[in-house]
């Protein structure tokens, strides 16, 4: 059946992220609680909030190394928060990146922070076209049955 | 603890813990907290969540009772994880979890040495969540032998923890805010600067400790403490070394700090309390430590814990200059209640400013009140007492606080009462009446100052019947000397309603002390009734000093002097060195401290404050003219300016309210069985 082969083709791309490190355990761990039954279209749920939160955060960062003078308190705590919410929902390359992020805006080096941000957002970018891709999946399956 | 609600296994309802446990979860990050909630659920727990701090702390505020534990992350923006955290472990007593994604040893250490019970990193696994309940277990049960313990000083207390959490355990004087509107008592929080709430709980700083008996930190502890403090300097004060000096068998040096710690912090809000009220004083060149008094915020729960160092100060000074020509000491009360001490404190200040600024209208210094909330009067204390030409006119705008303010103001009374000893007050009343000679210009009546004129006082006292709120002694009531010009005030009996000191309140006038001693949580109104400064009405100082206006600035009740004043007033502009006698009446009870009635008038140049303590009040100091053992505080005026007006208002105030802190609670609460039927609304306007 069309779900089946739907189906198949969503774990396989699951298994994807996986084995490129887009995902962790901690990504296992949610897909647990909602397959647990309880929690139904919570795995979707979080992860819609990670990449919304996600593409606000990073565009905070860009705004506040674009200012003449960079506050890198801000930039920290906002790498943090980041940090955070990736490690929840089990995105891991996000999380690694912003590690990465870490030790520039701890030199307080505005170019080094550039570069990281980039790598950062590309990361992110990646990993929620992956999300969507995993969505879309999910949703056709939906359909189908 | 909520042992009788949930105990264990057993019973209806959530009793199937960890089921059902209560969890409050807090974190900024809307990623982080849907899956914290998802997990929670998971283990079954009830959860509710929040993104702000601030919201958490209002729900934890508005019921303690609501939560068993609270998670929260460490990094958010509106409020610092481990500020959260030291508060919900002052004021609620509850078990702290943090979350954080960074797991550096420094910071867990951090949160350890705050008092979390526990740090997870995030992510955060399902496991670990599963054993949280561990911790409200065991907080639980390193409480349940203090349990009996406790209740049973709670129910020995009068008006003890009330609704007021703050005072779940057996402080010092449990402030009794039961009039409390629980609105106040949200803004007070919202207010608290400073967050640093005593824990009303009692200080059993090893939670997890089993078996360790509580401290309950008796106003004759605690006074003994106070004192001890004062004597070592509050900056000195080392618990070690309190210890030592208080040489009390079973005290253990982790029961000092910690209580420490909480008189410190109430101090600290107490200043800020006064620093805000200290705003306009400063204005006019007020005094340092009058400006530190903040809201009152921090009092919740703590009962207003005047700064020990202004009530020292201001009591010993500030009943021993008499001759310093004192403006009528305004003391605005500044509802102190506990629990919403820092609304009420700032409404109450607010207005304060408003009518005080009203009263200004003239340049008549504003005397910096800070009465109300005793705290601040602690500072200005301090400040106030080394000053000697004080022109102090205690006008003390009797509202009287909620309940634990009249404590407070008990202890200022007395504490200004006397001058250089250390007052033994029992809950006398003190009656203070200012005769508030207006002094030229100068002064400036403080906000909400009470004015009292002596003969209108009494007979409004008379009527509000406010006086003998205290049970106090009639005998002793003060009333003391006659007003000068006004013709005697006499404060009946039921006028002196003032404070009955509780035993013995010593009041450490030293105030050279640095530290004052405030005896005892301010309690404000343990004794249920309402303490209630009858102050006169600042309009005493006006100069114009409408009888009917001082009535109408004060509570009904309070008001007291403004026709009184008014007499006196027009004696000020003589700013001859007579003192007047300013008999501040403080009433029990709370009761809205009379604004300070616009009197803005001058302040009399000398205001001689009687603070008359009824009862047993060793602390007959004054030579004044009366013979009952009251307190005076003779202000000359010698200057009418402001400042002196201010500073000798700040010690009047301050030493009032350091008498007061000394009380016991539940003394007063025997002792005052008027103050039920009065206003239980203590406000005191600053």
């Amino acid at each position: 059946m069309a779900a089946v082969a739907l189906k198949n083709q969503l774990n396989a791309h699951i298994a994807s992220m996986f084995a490129a490190g887009f995902l962790d355990k901690q990504f296992q761990e949610l897909q647990m609680l909602q397959d647990d039954g309880s929690s139904p279209g919570f795995v979707s749920e979080v992860v819609g909030l990670f990449i919304d939160d996600a593409e606000k955060i990073t565009g905070l960062i860009a705004g506040l190394l674009d200012q003449p003078v960079v506050d890198f308190d801000k930039v920290d705590a906002l790498v943090h928060q980041l940090k955070g919410s990736s490690a929840s929902v089990g995105a891991q390359r996000v999380k690694l990146s912003c590690e990465q992020f870490h030790s520039y805006y701890e030199a307080k080096n505005r170019d080094g922070c550039v570069m990281a941000l980039a790598l950062l957002r590309n990361e992110f970018y990646d990993s929620r076209s992956k999300f969507q891709t995993m969505f879309q999946l999910e949703q056709q399956i939906e359909a189908c049955s | 603890m909520r042992t009788e609600e949930r105990n264990g296994v057993a019973g209806a309802g959530r009793d199937q813990f960890p089921v059902g446990m209560r969890v409050l979860a807090v974190d900024d990050d809307p990623v982080c907290l849907k899956v914290l909630e998802t997990l929670l659920r998971r283990c079954q727990y009830h959860v509710t969540t929040t993104n702000q701090a601030v919201i958490a702390l209002r729900m934890l505020r508005e019921n303690r009772e609501m939560f068993d534990l609270v998670i929260s992350d460490v990094h958010m923006p509106d409020m610092d994880g481990f500020k959260l955290l030291e508060l919900v472990g002052l004021e609620m007593d509850l078990p702290v979890i943090m979350l954080s994604v960074n797991g550096e040893t420094k910071t867990v250490m951090k949160g350890i040495t705050h008092g979390a019970c526990d740090y997870l990193l995030k992510p955060v696994r399902i496991e670990e969540l599963r054993n949280i309940w561990q911790h409200v277990v065991r907080r639980k049960f390193s409480t349940r032998e203090c349990v009996t313990l406790d209740t049973y000083e709670e129910c020995n207390k009068p008006l003890s923890a009330d609704s007021d959490y703050a005072y779940g355990q057996v402080t010092c004087g449990s402030p009794d805010q039961s009039g409390r509107p629980s609105k106040k008592r949200k803004e007070y929080h919202s207010e608290e600067e400073d967050e640093d709430e005593d824990s009303n709980g009692q200080d059993n700083d090893d939670p997890s400790a089993p078996k360790r008996p509580r401290v309950v930190w008796s106003v004759e502890l605690h006074r003994k403490f106070v004192a001890a403090v004062n004597h070592l300097g509050i900056d000195k004060a080392v618990p070690k070394r309190i210890l030592e000096l208080m040489n009390v068998e079973k005290l253990t040096r982790e029961n000092v700090a910690s209580h420490l710690q909480k008189y410190r912090l109430y101090l600290r809000r107490l200043s800020a309390v006064a620093s805000q009220q200290a705003g306009i004083v400063a204005a006019l060149g007020g005094r340092d430590p009058f400006l530190r008094m903040d809201a009152f915020e921090g009092l919740q729960g703590y009962q207003a814990f005047t700064s020990p160092a202004a009530l020292s100060s201001f009591s010993a000074h500030g009943l021993s200059s008499p001759r310093n020509n004192q403006a009528a000491v305004v003391i605005q009360g500044r509802s102190i209640h506990t629990g919403s001490v820092s609304s009420t404190t700032n409404n109450s200040i607010g207005d304060a400013n408003k009518y005080h600024l009203s009263l200004q209208g003239n340049q008549h210094g504003k005397l910096a009140q800070g009465l109300a909330t005793s705290l601040g009067q602690a500072q200005l204390q301090q400040k106030w007492m080394n000053e000697d030409n004080g022109d102090l006119s205690a006008i003390l705008c009797g509202n009287s606080l909620v309940k634990g303010m009249p404590s407070t103001l008990r202890s200022v009374t007395s504490s200004t009462l006397l001058p250089q000893d250390q007052v033994e007050c029992t809950q006398a009343k003190v009656a203070i009446q200012p005769s508030i000679r207006a002094p030229p210009a100068s002064l400036e009546l403080l906000e909400g100052a009470v004015g009292a004129s002596s003969d209108p006082l009494e007979s409004r006292v008379s009527q509000q019947g406010a006086l003998p709120l205290c049970g106090f002694s009639g005998s002793r009531l003060p009333v003391h000397g006659p007003f000068n010009n006004n013709g005697a005030t006499r404060l009946g009996d039921a006028f002196s309603a003032s404070f009955r000191p509780t035993n013995d309140l010593t009041v450490a006038r030293g105030s050279k002390v640095g530290a004052s001693s405030f005896g005892g949580t301010i309690h404000l109104s343990p004794d249920t009734e309402q303490k209630y400064w009858s102050f006169g009405s600042g309009n005493s100082f006006r100069q114009k000093a409408d009888e009917s206006s001082a009535d109408s600035l004060l509570d009904p009740k309070l008001v007291w002097s403004s026709s009184q004043l008014t007499s006196n007033v027009d004696a000020h502009h003589s700013m001859s060195q007579r003192s007047n006698n300013c008999s501040i009446n403080i009433g029990h009870g709370a009761r809205m401290f009379g604004q300070i009635s616009a009197n803005a008038s001058p302040v009399v140049p000398q205001a001689k404050i009687d603070f008359l303590f009824s009862g047993d009040t060793s602390m007959a100091r004054n030579a004044s003219e009366s013979s009952i053992p009251r307190l005076q505080t003779e202000l000359s005026s010698s200057t009418c300016s402001f400042d002196g007006l201010l500073n000798s208002m700040i010690k009047v105030v301050t030493q009032l309210i350091s008498l007061y802190l000394v009380y016991h609670p539940s003394y007063f609460k025997e002792q005052n069985q008027f103050l039920e039927a009065r206003n239980p609304f203590l406000f005191i306007i600053i």
